[in-house]
């Protein structure tokens, strides 16, 4: 119950509610509204970009269960999104398996994947762990690239139109459907992110990044600890890759470079390690970005050529200087941002 | 404990974001008087095949400008939208998704990556698409039916280049095939194999994907130690430029016959016309040294944009052409007074007569039917002399 | 045995390169302890600082390098000023990123000024070739080793000889200690992330020259990393043994089995080193204090 003093609660079931004041419910409503309403607002380009943005929350929020809640350094993204998709893609297309079973049959190789990626863990910190899955990442495209059998000796792999059961997405309602899908599954996986660190094992995570010498002298087994959180993390992550197959409805390497692990690592700290919703935050602001300086451009085009010509540039540089920017200005990200925000509106006319 | 509130937010700003800027969706452009002809151009500008596909690029804006100023197609002009995808699969899809949207007709795309992506929906979403990838299975209309190929396919360019290696060799010999790791290199390499067994060649053959590095010699020593003595490259010019150099730096005996993408004055240029001497190219664009009659139309209009065709180069007769060949099918759909949908283009382009392009593309005339969307077979070999490239045969076929 | 020859020259050619790019690397983690992700993007930034003064501008050679020396220098106190200075205390993935970050910033920025297409630049090493027991060996690579072999021995009597030298080493061995002693931590931080930026120029021009000014440097910055892993990171000696190491491996597996295996079997080293030895050949056991 919020009282000017701070919330206060009277029975252990109101403190594990997940919304404690009113304002809290209200903005919920307020959102859910927002996303209901969406899919009708929205033109099919920039439902495109929404739906490009809930998997790249799938897969930012997996991220940041092991490198912000457990303090596990990883740039092996692309990779564990490549094994996520190739799985969905060659089960679905080459087995015939029903979307369905694809799909979790991919999240648990990835999450398999990732735990043994995990085992190098367990002997290295901070920047060699970095290197290590830096290594992986490029081992794993390499393998990728060669392994002809993968593909078929065609690089790429047509994936068929998603048809769940014999509810079929159709070319006029393509985006508006998949939004449907995808935000469900989106909306599933950040509750049980949220849920995941209510839970022991989620305590066990938060213990192991902030002290894992201490952690282990209270109990916890780092082993278990470290390999199930690159699991656990790598199954979200092997969720956004499938996701992608049958989304794009192609397969190519080139969707799973170092370059998109470096980005799903800016999501997170520009959106706050170690916040579920500060993934969500950053997930957004770096997908719309693109889409936005495209926008941006188009419509000075006549007075600034130089933008529209040299787009791609000015794309990566702004990339670079958000991070860079809000490393330099507010490391904690988009999360703390906000609720700096809201702490302002609350405490106002006081400071604190 | 407030954290899934934030999500809250987030999901709401977004959303109002969103919905403030939305666009209107996208339809298919109606059949009025003058409106005019929208289409989507994806170019490589800054990416990998950047140095290529600038040029291409502006032969393509060049022709539309040129055509516009000559009132258009039947009165109505090409409005182009271009963006640069540096070479990119999935901002190249980005791009498709805005074009659609922006409710163009046809899409004038550039790499065999995105062109083999980018075939199932263009089919489905029923817009023609030409590019420079010259993939043959671009050309199979089951397998990409909107797709169409003005040139000949890498693989038939392998073929021609095997049979000119065959021709030249005079028995038996090696051939090594130093290919881009990508798609795009990809592409020929088992079609040379299945040539060589069907025509019974005596050639041995062994394909390489190119790393990227600083030299070649690796490589070099690998086709060495198989004996050598043609190296065939399916690659931009720069790799094959530093093959070309690492040859001569080694004093190795072995002669390079590049496909399209190496064969022009860049390769020359980068290697230094003497690593570069010997080099054979199979170009099915002619060069702009060899002066063909349908190069006239270029350079004049290039004149009277204050440049020439010999700073422009190869690659953009290449754009113009094939832009061309496209506006070719427009008219049809235009001048039989029916509306101008991807679908109506399809069929013109697979019905109409010949194009004449003035002997630059292949044998100089390109034909689709409704069997086959590759618009000609033939292509030109040349040879670097003192640093020009010399026509060695005209219209060699496979 | 002239193919191991030619393979072996080549090889370590591009290990000197490696060596000094990676030289750089070591330099800013000795020092300030910060992974420097940024470094490929110096070298690019070098060679075409370099390539804008010599081809651009037209300056001679000397005045040309003297520009770069000058850029890189500058570049590299404003990074440290600017960037990594308000960072000091954060968490080691923040520094990470900031420095990844900083990499697109400047590539993008040389992308900006300078295209994507492959820039000519006359060549500054001799181009040809000479016979050396039955292989052709050329003369530009043994210019390159021997002038990075130059570089990097001045660099190690810098490190033992010289007053400022002696300080950086004494700040990256204990900071506080260095302060009591009237060391200017922050000079040797500004020292650090300069001379790195002067060896990354000096690679970048190599590099460069014997391949091509084109964007591809900047990746030559991913291989450092399995080269200061296999020697060290934080020992000198050990990153010359790990560049040329690497560089010759490299090499010999392109020549010997498959050319695309050589790119990744920097990475499969880097996992096996971390796995046996994490310490690398050359460095310094951390030992971790509860």
């Amino acid at each position: 119950m919020a009282t000017a003093t701070g919330i206060h609660h009277r029975s252990y079931r109101a403190e594990l509610a997940l919304r404690h004041t009113r304002a809290e419910y209200a903005r919920l409503g307020l959102m859910i509204m927002a996303l209901v309403a969406a899919p009708y607002v929205l033109g099919n380009y920039w439902l495109g970009i929404v739906n490009t943005i809930l998997i790249a929350v799938i897969g930012a929020v997996g991220l940041n269960i092991l490198v912000g809640f457990t303090g596990q350094i990883s740039l092996g993204q692309g990779g564990f999104l490549a094994v996520g998709a190739y799985t969905s893609a060659i089960l679905h297309e080459r087995a015939g398996l029903p979307v369905v079973v694809c799909v979790v049959i991919a999240v648990l190789t990835t999450a398999g994947i990732g735990a043994f990626f995990g085992l190098p863990a367990l002997r290295l910190k901070g920047l060699y762990l970095a290197i290590a899955t830096l290594a992986s990442q490029e081992i794993i495209i390499f393998v990728v690239r060669r392994w002809n059998w993968l593909s078929e000796g065609k690089g790429f792999i047509d994936v068929s139109r998603l048809n769940l059961f014999g509810w079929e997405i159709k070319r006029e309602t393509f985006e508006f459907q998949w939004y449907w899908v995808l935000l469900v599954l989106a909306v599933v996986a950040v509750l049980a992110a949220r849920n995941l660190f209510r839970t022991g094992l989620g305590r066990s995570f938060m213990a192991v990044r902030d002290h894992d010498i201490a952690a282990e002298a209270i109990g916890v087994n780092l082993t278990r600890a470290k390999v199930t959180a690159f699991a656990v993390s790598s199954g979200f992550v092997g969720l956004a890759g499938a996701l992608t197959a049958h989304y794009t409805e192609t397969v190519t390497w080139e969707r799973f470079t170092l370059d998109v692990s470096v980005l799903y690592l800016a999501m997170i700290i520009v959106g706050g390690l170690g916040s579920v919703a500060g993934a969500v935050y950053g997930a957004t602001f770096m997908m719309l970005l693109p889409a936005l300086l495209t926008e941006v451009s188009d419509a000075v085009k006549g007075q600034l050529p130089f933008l529209a010509d040299q787009l791609p540039a000015i794309k990566n540089a702004v990339f670079g200087l958000v991070i860079v920017l809000f490393l330099i200005i507010e490391p904690r990200g988009l999360a703390r941002i906000w609720q700096r925000t809201k702490d302002y509106v609350r405490f106002w006319p006081f400071r604190y | 404990m407030k954290h899934t509130k934030r999500y809250a937010i987030a999901a709401a700003s977004v959303a109002v974001l969103l919905g403030i800027t939305a666009c209107g969706g996208g339809t298919a452009a109606g059949s009025d008087d003058k409106t005019p002809i929208k289409i989507g151009v994806i170019a490589d500008l800054t990416g990998a095949t950047g140095d290529v596909g600038t040029p291409y690029n502006e032969g393509m804006l060049g022709y539309i400008d040129w055509i516009n100023a000559k009132g258009g197609i039947e009165g109505r002009k090409i409005e182009a939208q271009s963006n640069d995808y540096a070479y990119k699969v999935p901002a190249a899809e980005e791009l498709y998704k805005k074009y659609v949207a922006g409710g163009v007709v046809l899409i004038q795309g550039w790499g065999t990556g995105d062109s083999e992506a980018l075939r199932k929906k263009v089919a489905s979403d029923t817009l023609p698409f030409m590019s420079a990838s010259y993939a043959e299975v671009l050309t199979d209309p089951k397998e990409s039916p909107y797709n169409f190929v003005v040139a000949p396919t890498y693989s038939d360019q392998m073929r021609v280049a095997l049979n000119w290696i065959a021709k030249d060799a005079g028995g038996k010999t090696e051939v090594a095939v130093f290919h881009s790791d990508s798609p795009f290199g990809n592409a020929p390499v088992a079609d040379g194999q299945k040539w060589i067994t069907e025509k019974g060649l005596p050639l041995g053959y062994k394909a390489y994907p190119m790393p990227k590095t600083p030299n070649q010699i690796g490589l070099l020593s690998q086709a060495k130690s198989q004996g050598a003595k043609y190296i065939v490259i399916q690659n931009v010019s720069s790799p094959a430029a530093q093959v070309a150099k690492d040859i001569k730096a080694q004093g190795l005996d072995m002669k390079i016959v590049c496909l399209n993408w190496c064969s022009d004055d860049l390769m020359v240029k980068t290697a230094g016309a003497d690593a570069a001497e010997g080099t054979v190219m199979v170009q099915p664009f002619a060069p702009p040294s060899a002066n063909k009659p349908g190069h006239k139309d270029v350079a004049d209009y290039l004149t009277s944009k204050g440049s020439s065709l010999e700073a422009k180069g190869l690659h953009y007769v290449q754009g113009w052409y094939t832009m061309h060949v496209m506006a070719q099918g427009i008219q049809k759909v235009l001048k039989a007074g029916d509306a101008l949908t991807g679908e109506n283009i399809k069929k013109a382009l697979e019905s109409m007569d010949a194009v004449d392009t003035g002997g630059v593309v292949g044998s100089g005339e390109v034909k689709f039917s409704a069997e086959s969307h590759r618009g000609s077979t033939a292509t030109g070999v040349y040879q670097v002399k003192a640093g020009q490239l010399v026509e060695l045969e005209a219209n060699a076929k496979p | 045995m002239s193919t191991f020859l030619s393979l072996s020259v080549y090889g370590l050619a591009d290990g000197a390169i490696l060596a000094l790019a990676a030289l750089g690397f070591v330099l800013i983690y000795k020092a300030t302890s910060v992974i420097n992700f940024a470094q490929g993007e110096f070298l690019l930034v070098g060679a075409y600082t370099f390539y804008a003064a010599f081809v651009v501008l037209g300056l001679p050679i000397i005045l040309a390098s003297l520009v770069g020396v000058l850029f890189a220098v500058g570049l590299g106190i404003v990074v440290e000023r600017f960037v990594l200075r308000p960072l000091i205390g954060e968490s080691p993935i923040s520094v990470i990123m900031v420095t990844i970050g900083l990499s697109a910033v400047l590539r993008a920025v040389v992308q900006m000024f300078f295209g994507t297409s492959v820039r000519e630049q006359p060549a500054i090493l001799p181009r040809d070739s000479i016979k050396l027991f039955g292989g052709q060996i050329p003369l530009n690579r043994l210019f390159v080793i021997a002038i990075a072999a130059f570089v990097l021995t001045a660099f190690t009597v810098f490190f033992r000889r010289s007053r400022h030298g002696i300080a950086m080493r004494a700040v990256a061995d204990d900071q506080q200690a260095a302060l009591t002693m009237g060391i200017s931590v922050r000079r040797i931080f500004a020292m650090a992330w300069a001379l790195a930026a002067v060896s990354a120029l000096i690679a970048g021009v190599l590099l460069a020259d014997v391949s091509a000014v084109e964007q591809n440097i900047a990746s030559f910055g991913l291989i450092v990393f399995p080269v200061v892993i296999l020697g060290g990171l934080d020992s000198v000696p050990g990153t010359i043994v790990g560049g040329l190491t690497i560089g010759m491996l490299k090499q010999y597996v392109s020549g010997y089995a498959d050319p695309g295996l050589a790119e990744v079997i920097p990475y499969i080293v880097l996992v096996l080193i971390l796995m046996v030895r994490p310490y690398g050949l050359f460095g310094e056991t951390r030992i971790e204090r509860v």
